[in-house]
């Protein structure tokens, strides 16, 4: 969508704006090596949240802060949640990149199948795991909850938003790893049973795209996941829940505050190019994520929320129904439950293996998360 | 020098500067320099920088903490639970894959050894898998075993006949479900390469074995296989350091899951190398897999050297 929008910041500035599409993988290794070898492939590099920590030690990118404050008021820097702000750019003081797409983590249930069970949409995960159970009718095709199993990222980050919700965390009060916890493999063991006892037989085996398919056919009745993939829910082309999806707040532990999860991508300008190019790179930037242009992103379908005044844009209330559970949660959200630090990626790796191993019986949630944790503690 | 020389201007008979020999050298060598060049720039310097980055601690992440760690990431490969199980698993998927598709490969080459319409077409049909990316492969085979949508995956799912997660979600079916998927794909290059090995044997040798009243099986066993083994050998090295360097199929099929059931060496070093960077040990990974798979060429090099002096009779 950002290459649909580029003509017209091209045609307003008669700068030219070329956008470089990758998958994930490819996004990582290419900037990494570009910011490594210097060679000034690209001028802006949207940057994952879960990167911030690497580009603020290596400084790959701009310290933004001086541009936020320069031109504050033509950003309109108070409309955009300050958790974005933090959370999409800024690492321990330095902001690296500026945040053009908040994903709020909600929970999209199937109403009507909810109702028809006589069952509220749950707030707390003691409710959630019980209407789990209650809604799985295997012999008709029918589960009360999918999430990713799949190894790698697809499991990891997926248990760790539950995990965050049950009062776990990846990363102690000293910076160290933390995975074997108790509250830890409390949860995997939550997250294990929910995949044993409600979840379509094949979920070990999803990752995003199996996960939200699952939900789209009507096959799971409640899911957790980004509100990226809320548009899609909505549009009768690709969705079979049109008229019975809703979306609410993630549950957490009745014993404990909610712990929303946030994540998304910022924009970083490449410390390596020239401060004409620097220059040009931020007005892009401030250009995107302009209320005007920002809020024509969102109607074409972006699922990319940043300010506070697209929550209340009756434009999109319309046709984003749950933007106020977004505006919940960015108000109240939490962006570390995945740690924002260079060992990131490794971490992430190894509990996906420990959960995935969890999840196909090959492992229990001590043992594998005992395995992570030796792991983890090597990168240290 | 001859009367005629006499007559010759002197720089034809004696060339000024290097003898005739000397230049034909300077020329040879000057035509083999872009050769020699492409080699040291695309193989040799690649290969020792390989090597220079295997003996340290290299994180592209974390270049400030980079330090002499002299074979350690070679060690860590041994030590390391995730790269010892990957060595394993490429291990087993390279010998399971290339026996089976040895097997099979050789029957059908027999089956199709006869010159004739329905077998020509046959050949042409078995082909088919060959033509398909390896990558599709993974792809179409991950939405066919799927146990809840796959359309082999789901009956067999249903009928109790596989774990209910499916055959990729099943930590002790994975790895022979992969080397199923490798046997699909490549065991009609094997038994393409095997049928040109039977087409080229002498056919009078068969013939007088034929009418010395030999049977069907002692031919194939006295002529056919000895005959055969320089074919056999090359079918066996192509898909042996194929199979040893797996990385597409199982990279979308299960990612090296469930667990680290499917993980393999090559999976293990691009992930090493290209999400975590880390360039020390992806290297002592990717510089093990080509001792490994040098010394199995090499072996399989000298078996073929071997084979051919007896078929010979030398």
């Amino acid at each position: 969508m950002i290459a649909e929008l580029a003509p017209k910041f091209e045609a307003e500035t008669g700068a030219t704006v070329k956008v470089d599409i990758l998958d994930y993988g490819s996004l990582l290794t290419k900037t990494t090596a570009d910011y490594i070898g210097d060679t000034e492939g690209y001028d802006i590099v949207t940057m994952d949240i879960v990167w911030a920590g690497e580009y603020a030690e290596n400084g790959y990118s701009v310290e933004l802060s001086e541009l936020i404050e320069r031109d504050a008021d033509e950003i309109d820097v108070d409309d955009i949640y300050p958790n974005l702000m933090m959370g999409l750019g800024n690492y321990e003081g330095q902001q690296v990149a500026f945040p053009f797409a908040g994903y709020a983590n909600v929970l999209a249930y199937n109403k009507t199948r909810l109702d028809q069970a006589g069952l509220a949409a749950p707030t707390t995960m003691e409710e959630f795991v019980t209407a789990a159970e209650t809604l799985t009718k295997p012999d008709d095709g029918l589960y009360g909850f999918v999430a990713n199993g799949q190894k790698g990222p697809a499991s990891a980050q997926d248990w760790m938003q539950y995990n965050s919700e049950m009062g776990g965390a990846i990363m102690g009060d000293d910076g160290m790893p933390t995975l074997n916890s108790d509250a830890n493999v409390g949860s995997l063991k939550v997250y294990r049973d929910l995949f044993r006892n409600s979840a379509p037989p094949g979920a070990a085996g999803y990752d995003w795209g199996g996960r939200e398919e699952s939900f789209r056919q009507g096959v799971a009745a409640m899911m957790q996941t980004w509100s990226v993939g809320a548009p899609g829910y909505y549009n009768p082309e690709i969705s079979k829940v049109v008229d019975d999806v809703a979306i609410t707040t993630a549950p957490h532990s009745g014993d404990m505050a909610p712990s929303y999860g946030i994540g998304g991508w910022g924009m970083a300008i490449n410390a390596d190019v020239s401060p004409e190019q620097q220059e040009a790179a931020w007005a892009f930037i401030k250009w995107l994520n302009s209320p005007e242009i920002h809020k024509e992103f969102n109607l074409m379908g972006a699922g990319s929320f940043l300010r506070k005044s697209e929550m209340t844009d009756p434009d999109l209330l319309e046709k984003f129904p749950f933007l106020p559970v977004l505006a919940e949660t960015f108000e109240n959200g939490n962006y570390d439950y995945r740690p924002r630090i260079p060992e990131y990626p490794q971490i992430q790796d190894f509990l996906g293996t420990a959960v995935n191993s969890v999840l196909v019986g090959d492992a229990d949630p001590k043992e594998a998360l005992d395995t992570a944790q030796a792991q983890a503690e090597e990168l240290f | 020098m001859s009367a005629i020389a006499d007559h010759l201007p002197s720089g034809l008979i004696e060339p000024k500067g290097m003898a005739f020999a000397t230049k034909r050298k300077v020329f040879l060598v000057a035509m083999a320099v872009p050769v020699v060049a492409y080699v040291l720039v695309v193989g040799i310097w690649p290969l020792t920088q390989g090597i220079w980055y295997s003996l340290y601690d290299y994180n592209l992440i974390r270049p400030q903490r980079t330090k002499f760690a002299g074979i350690d990431n070679y060690i860590e490969i041994i030590t390391d639970p995730v790269s010892r199980q990957a060595l394993i698993n490429t291990a087993i998927f390279t010998f399971g894959a290339v026996f089976f598709e040895l097997l099979i490969g050789f029957a059908l080459a027999l089956a199709l050894w006869r010159d004739d319409r329905f077998n020509r077409l046959a050949l042409a049909l078995i082909l088919i898998p060959v033509t398909i990316t390896p990558l599709v492969v993974g792809l179409i085979f991950k939405g066919l075993l799927a146990a809840d949508y796959g359309m082999i995956g789901y009956f067999l799912a249903q009928w109790g006949l596989t774990d209910p997660r499916g055959l990729l979600a099943d930590q002790h079916a994975a790895l022979a479900t992969l080397i199923f998927i490798d046997v699909w794909e490549w065991t009609p290059l094997v038994a393409l390469i095997l049928l040109a090995g039977l087409k080229a044997l002498p056919s009078d040798i068969l013939e007088a074995a034929s009418v010395d009243g030999a049977t069907g099986l002692q031919k194939l066993r006295i002529i056919v296989i000895p005959l055969m083994l320089p074919a056999v050998l090359l079918a066996l090295i192509l898909r042996t350091v194929d199979a040893f360097r797996v990385f597409d199929t199982v990279y979308v099929a299960t990612g090296g899951g469930p667990g680290n059931a499917t993980n393999t060496l090559m999976l293990h070093a691009v992930k090493q190398g290209l999400e975590f960077f880390n360039i020390g040990r992806a290297s002592a990974i990717a510089n093990l897999t080509l001792l490994i798979i040098a010394l199995i060429a090499a072996g399989f090099a000298l078996m073929i050297r071997h084979a051919d002096r007896k078929a010979n009779g030398k």
